[in-house]
């Protein structure tokens, strides 16, 4: 009998299986479609017209296998704009970072209007980037720019310097900027991590008399690790991907170009189309690879044992 | 019958108009548009469909962003615009592209000649764009400045016109009293072609073979003068940031600055407005470019308008062209800043004196060569890029005029191989 009503249960229960993963089929449809129409196609696309020539001044579009790959070997200016890029992606992750993390602990401390807080601080975020670098670009002016005027009134001579003109100094313009507008993002996804920490914990280390750096580093910190992984991957693509800033601060100077605004000069300016699809599948394989490495260092620090 | 017979006649008289109407606007009811930078005249579509009865989408961007929806539009084989901008420095790789319509026979031979910069549209005799705004460069000078200054004749010479800079900045009237941008924008590199011109050279032989590295040339010459200048104090640091556009509007335009070294004739309207230029409205006049020789020099960086050969409506298209580069619409259009292309068109408006300085416009005009005798290469972008990447590293003290020239050479000559 147990046999029999066994026997007759699962042909419905295969039923309902079948059901469940034809309706699961039929909800991943949809966003399977998008990402290989806008993501996957266009980018086996792109990747194989990189092996090829790919320039409206010249007829035709023959293969040339990995030419435009060793061809950046020896482009000088791409090597200028690589070495800036890291230099930008390296400083603005440690900076976003420590000080990210250090203005959402700060923020997590107040208690009343916390939201305008909250509200002020992602504003440089929420501008569109353009906005902020023209901004940034008043404050550096040699003549009525802000930053000199703040220098010239506590007597330092800055009255015309002009912060472009030599590359340390320009670059870490550029950086300002970038880190300004990003920051904030770092900011509110730590915040969100370091709300969800039970009250508890911090009670029952300060019974064990911890002191508040020790609980910072004990408690905080590990238990919003996930949370600054995911501010560093953005962060750190971010800075790959800079390039309104650097445009309008200094326009495209050799001293300050990103890789970014040198694919688009070779794209748009020389026409060089399928060179600058070559140099900007570099740049996210790169960007991809350093991220990860990020992620796993920061993510086997972080642990809790 | 009263209504009867009315309706009877008037639909002869239609009947018998239509035809008429027909030739006179035998494009009515079809549709184009037209992708120019801003701002343009708010009438114009207006106008132009009252005219043909073609009626007109005008879409405008800023002129940087105009290129980049070109290229991008024209490389997918779609049309950014029945009628798009085409500025002078696009044509040898537009060309190359083969993305625009051949207009040589739709243009009437008088107008190519009343119309002297189609030469520099012209390609493999292909007109590929019939320039509508004629940017030539004249030199743009504060004269009140010069005035406090004591100086009565205005400089023919460079030396001239450094002595006059030394002087208004010795009398304090400005501190740096030369604009010449030194960032690295298209500007740096204009306005380092024009001293080029001025002292008495040109940037390549026929062969494309490169003719400003050896110190006695124009070129280099040209290089060191800009070095000199800021070395000087005549013109502010600050410039290896700033494009001329920002110059103009923010130093000159309010009287920090006395000579625009690369004036454009187009913005003397703009300064002569006492709403738009309050601090030098009435004072700023344009004079022939000075030059080593003192015989002016000047070259075209003219805009035209153009037809891609993928767009569906290029006979309408060709009415737009023809009619705002027409003579009168010319005229009228002057007083939306944009000066004519047509000579005759010069000619009228200067003697019924409407045009800002006219008589050096004229004057100037006579002597605008095409920047490249055999019209613009495909590698230009690239060339222009390193003119200002160096002019902008010497200024920074960064690499020597020496040093800036050869590497100028060595990218041309990276570019022309590519």
């Amino acid at each position: 009998m147990t046999a029999v009503a066994l026997a007759a249960t699962e042909p419905k229960r295969r039923a309902a299986g079948n059901g469940d993963a034809v309706l699961g089929v039929l909800l991943v449809t949809p966003i399977i479609l998008t990402m290989f129409a806008l993501v996957f196609f266009p980018l086996g696309q792109t990747v194989w017209d990189s092996l090829h020539r790919i320039n409206p001044m010249q007829a035709g579009t023959p293969f040339i296998g990995v030419t435009n790959y060793t061809k950046m070997l020896s482009d000088a200016d791409l090597g200028h704009a690589w070495i800036n890029t890291l230099i930008y992606v390296a400083a603005a992750v440690v900076l976003e970072t420590v000080f990210g993390v250090l203005a959402a602990a700060l923020v997590n401390q107040v208690r009343v209007g916390r939201q305008w807080l909250l509200a002020a601080v992602i504003l440089p975020w929420a501008l569109p980037a353009v906005v902020n670098a023209v901004i940034w670009l008043w404050i550096y002016q040699p003549g009525a720019g802000l930053l000199n005027g703040l220098l010239t009134s506590v007597g330092l001579p800055f009255e015309n310097h002009v912060w472009f003109n030599e590359r340390t100094s320009a670059i870490a313009a550029v950086l300002v900027v970038h880190v300004w507008r990003m920051m904030p993002l770092t900011v509110v996804i730590v915040l969100a991590a370091m709300q969800t920490i039970p009250e508890h914990l911090y009670e029952a280390a300060r019974i064990d008399g911890a002191t508040r750096p020790q609980m910072f580093f004990s408690i905080t910190l590990p238990l919003v690790r996930s949370a600054i992984a995911v501010a560093v991957t953005n962060a750190t693509v971010a800075a790959f991907n800079l390039f309104d800033e650097a445009v309008v601060v200094n326009s495209s100077s050799l001293d300050t170009r990103p890789v970014v605004v040198q694919i688009y000069l070779e794209t748009f300016q020389n026409l060089h189309f399928s060179y600058g699809m070559a140099l900007s599948l570099v740049l996210t394989v790169i960007s991809i690879l350093v991220s990860a490495v990020f992620v796993v260092r920061l993510y086997n620090s972080t642990r809790l044992e | 019958m009263r209504a009867f017979i009315l309706s009877t006649v008037a639909l002869t008289a239609l009947v018998l108009a239509s035809p008429a109407l027909a030739q006179d606007k035998p494009l009515a009811g079809k549709s184009i548009t037209v992708l120019m930078p801003s701002p343009q005249g708010a009438t114009i579509a207006a106008e132009f469909e009252k005219a043909t009865g073609i009626h007109v989408d005008l879409q405008t961007l800023s002129w940087d962003d105009i290129r980049p929806k070109l290229v991008t539009a024209l490389i997918a084989g779609t049309a950014p615009a029945d009628v798009t901008e085409f500025d002078w420095s696009w044509t040898g790789q537009f060309a190359a592209a083969d993305w625009y319509v051949d207009m040589s026979s739709a243009i009437d031979d008088a107008t190519k000649q009343d119309i002297k910069g189609t030469s520099i549209f012209t390609i493999d005799g292909k007109l590929l764009g019939v320039p509508y705004t004629n940017d030539f460069r004249v030199m743009l000078v504060n004269k009140k400045h010069f005035a406090d200054a004591g100086i009565t004749t205005m400089p023919k010479t460079l030396d001239e016109l450094v002595a006059d800079a030394k002087a208004i900045k010795a009398k304090g009237i400005t501190q740096y009293p030369i604009g010449l941008p030194l960032s690295t924008t298209e500007g740096a590199s204009t306005s380092w072609y024009l001293l080029t011109k001025a002292f008495g050279g040109d940037l390549f032989d026929k062969d494309w073979k490169p003719l400003f590295v050896s110190p006695d040339s124009a070129g280099y010459k040209a290089m060191a003068f800009e070095a000199q200048l800021l070395k000087d104090g005549l013109v502010d640091p600050a410039s290896t940031g700033l494009k001329d556009s920002q110059i103009n509007d923010t130093m000159f335009a309010k009287g920090l600055v006395s000579i625009m070294i690369s004036g454009e004739p187009g913005r003397l309207g703009q300064y002569s407005d006492p709403a738009q230029s309050p601090a030098v409205a009435g004072n700023v006049q344009a004079i022939l470019v000075p030059t080593a020789s003192g015989t002016t020099r000047s070259y075209g960086l003219l805009e035209a308008l153009a037809i891609p050969k993928v767009s569906q409506n290029q006979e309408a298209a060709m009415a737009f062209v023809k009619w705002f580069t027409s003579k009168e619409f010319q005229i009228e259009n002057y007083g939306n800043g944009v000066l004519p292309t047509r000579t005759s068109a010069l000619d009228e408006l200067n003697k019924a004196g409407k045009l800002q300085s006219g008589d050096a416009l004229v004057e100037e005009s006579k002597y605008v060569e095409p920047l490249f005798a055999q019209g613009t290469p495909t590698w230009y972008p690239q060339f222009s890029s390193a003119v200002n990447t160096a002019i902008n590293a010497v200024a920074k003290g960064q690499v020597t005029v020496d040093q800036a020239m050869q590497n100028i050479a060595d990218a041309t000559q990276k570019a022309m191989t590519e």
